[in-house]
């Protein structure tokens, strides 16, 4: 995992105390949501739909604290919501700081080169900047053209500043695998420490409810992007959670794993689902129903998430797992990079991604619009 | 009207039975299907019909108004809610419209719901982004983009 030292120690070192300690659900990265207001309207998140007066409401920098104190994680994402938009961002990011929390502040970076002279780069703070893909795509995930040339030159002024960059993807049904893989390129070329990736969850209060990957697609997809993998490729995720994207691994979600705080308080089970909020931390672990959540339990809502929000956590407590996960992480280590005939084929079939369809153009038969929108 | 409810998600029964075969096997993820609920006022006859008014209200995108049964109205985002064995035991808590309090509202208190507030998701799908887009790109008026609601 390309991320310093320190870093790993830190992470590894809590791990270790978490599996003495015998403790069956802890945390491991804290989702902070400080506010839900976003200056992109993405079709596939279910994140910002709410009245204007929840999307002005934004946490105070000392409920950011003892969210984090509450929950003890070593680090702490922030997404939101556009967390640039939060009016004491600084403030908040320089409390962590403090405490020596690990942050992945998670930009659309429409802001970054405007706001970055309110941080001071440090190894604890990474701006994790959302980019789905390559231009086109990337507009067209974000329902804004002109989004990516922003983002990448936010990426650019932040890299140049001496911060810790990281990138993240998310993929909904019709990405185009050679397209994600040439992006992956460019964001190397770009300097950035490396990478996240994640199928889009089927947020019920998104807009669109047609494009969520199902568990099949979601593998073979990943199996075709992240097989015969370039050298120069860094992810910053666990090797086992990639594997699982790839089919390779099966693990139960562990929604425990990144809970989540926001304007509500703590959100059940997880970072993607809202059944409920609870007051306290302890109150999340202590009265939520965890059986009614994961592929596994049945749960329609469950049905279609690898996201790493359940199950990179999932990932990383099989490594602790004694011999099988030492034995995996092994395998993993070996594995290279994931040479895979099959894949590499898989890379040749035709596809072509939903938004090329111009809807103001007839089809002619029925059988060439049905294929503008297969994977 | 009638108002949608959980079971709609996931293309309604074919996705609860695909998922309870095998979700391993789920190609696509159907969506929630989702009928505009928006100035919805649901009868609350009986308990029955109140739990499920109040259900769809917490999983509705916009605000609420809540009269109680002393009379008072509070407008509101429904954030949150725990069903107990009876109406007295069950409640919603509500983020008001006018102010920062948090309020926690039994069942049992409830005499009339309305969904007043607009539904923050409408009108935004993805078709109609890429419809929006290959417009603009037929008529050049630059560049597309969906925005996110101004906030006055």
């Amino acid at each position: 995992m390309p991320v310093p030292i320190s870093q790993g120690l830190t992470v590894a070192g809590y791990l270790l105390k978490q599996k003495l300690a015998g403790r069956k659900r802890y945390p491991f990265v804290l989702m902070l949501e400080p506010l839900f207001r976003c200056n992109l309207a993405c079709a596939g998140c279910g994140k910002i739909q709410y009245p204007a007066h929840i999307l002005k409401s934004e946490l105070s920098p000392e409920e950011c604290f003892k969210a984090v104190d509450e929950c003890g994680t070593p680090m702490v994402s922030i997404p939101g919501g556009e967390p640039l938009m939060h009016s004491q961002i600084d403030k908040i990011v320089e409390g962590l700081v403090e405490r020596k929390k690990y942050i992945y502040l998670c930009t659309n970076a429409l802001l970054l080169k405007e706001k970055l002279h309110l941080f001071k780069p440090s190894k604890y703070l990474t701006f994790s900047v959302h980019v789905d893909g390559q231009r086109e795509h990337h507009d067209f995930s974000v329902c804004r053209e002109g989004g990516y040339d922003q983002a990448i030159e936010g990426i650019k002024a932040a890299v140049k500043a001496g911060f810790r960059v990281t990138t993240n993807t998310t993929l909904f049904d019709g990405a185009d695998p050679n397209s994600v893989r040439a992006h992956f390129d460019e964001m190397m070329e770009l300097g950035v420490e490396g990478m996240m990736l994640s199928p889009g969850y089927s947020y019920d209060k998104a807009p669109d409810q047609k494009h969520f990957l199902g568990r099949a697609r979601t593998r073979r997809l990943f199996r075709s992007i992240l097989s015969n993998r370039k050298k120069s490729w860094k992810f910053n995720q666990s090797v086992l959670f990639l594997e699982f994207l790839m089919g390779k691994q099966h693990y139960k979600c562990t929604p425990w794993g990144m809970p989540t705080y926001n304007v509500f308080g703590w959100q059940k089970p997880c970072y993607l689902l809202q059944d409920g909020y609870a007051d306290t931390f302890q109150e999340l672990l202590d009265s939520t129903e965890w059986q009614n959540y994961g592929t596994e339990s049945g749960n329609p809502k469950c049905a279609n998430c690898m996201v790493h929000s359940g199950y990179e956590a999932s990932a990383v407590d099989a490594q602790l797992n004694g011999l099988s996960g030492l034995w995996a992480t092994i395998k993993s280590a070996l594995a290279g990079n994931y040479e895979d005939a099959d894949a590499l084929q898989m890379l040749n079939e035709p596809v072509k991604p939903v938004h090329s369809f111009n809807p103001l153009v007839q089809i002619s038969s029925t059988d060439s619009a049905m294929e503008e929108t297969r994977a | 009207m009638s108002a949608p409810t959980h079971s709609d998600r996931a293309g309604a029964a074919q996705s609860t039975a695909n998922a309870a075969l095998d979700p391993e096997q789920l190609e696509i993820a159907a969506g929630t299907a989702r009928q505009n609920v928006e100035g919805w006022v649901p009868e609350l006859a009986s308990d029955a019909e109140i739990r499920s008014a109040l259900e769809q209200a917490f999983e509705y995108r916009g605000d609420v108004t809540i009269t109680r049964k002393d009379g008072a109205k509070i407008e509101g985002y429904i954030f949150d809610r725990s069903t107990g064995d009876s109406l007295a035991t069950s409640f919603v808590r509500l983020l008001p419209k006018d102010s920062h309090s948090r309020l926690k509202i039994s069942y049992a208190e409830i005499a009339a719901l309305a969904f007043t507030g607009r539904d923050a998701a409408a009108g935004k799908s993805y078709e109609a982004w890429v419809k929006k887009y290959w417009a603009k790109k037929t008529t050049g008026e630059g560049e597309a983009s969906i925005q996110p609601d101004a906030l006055e």
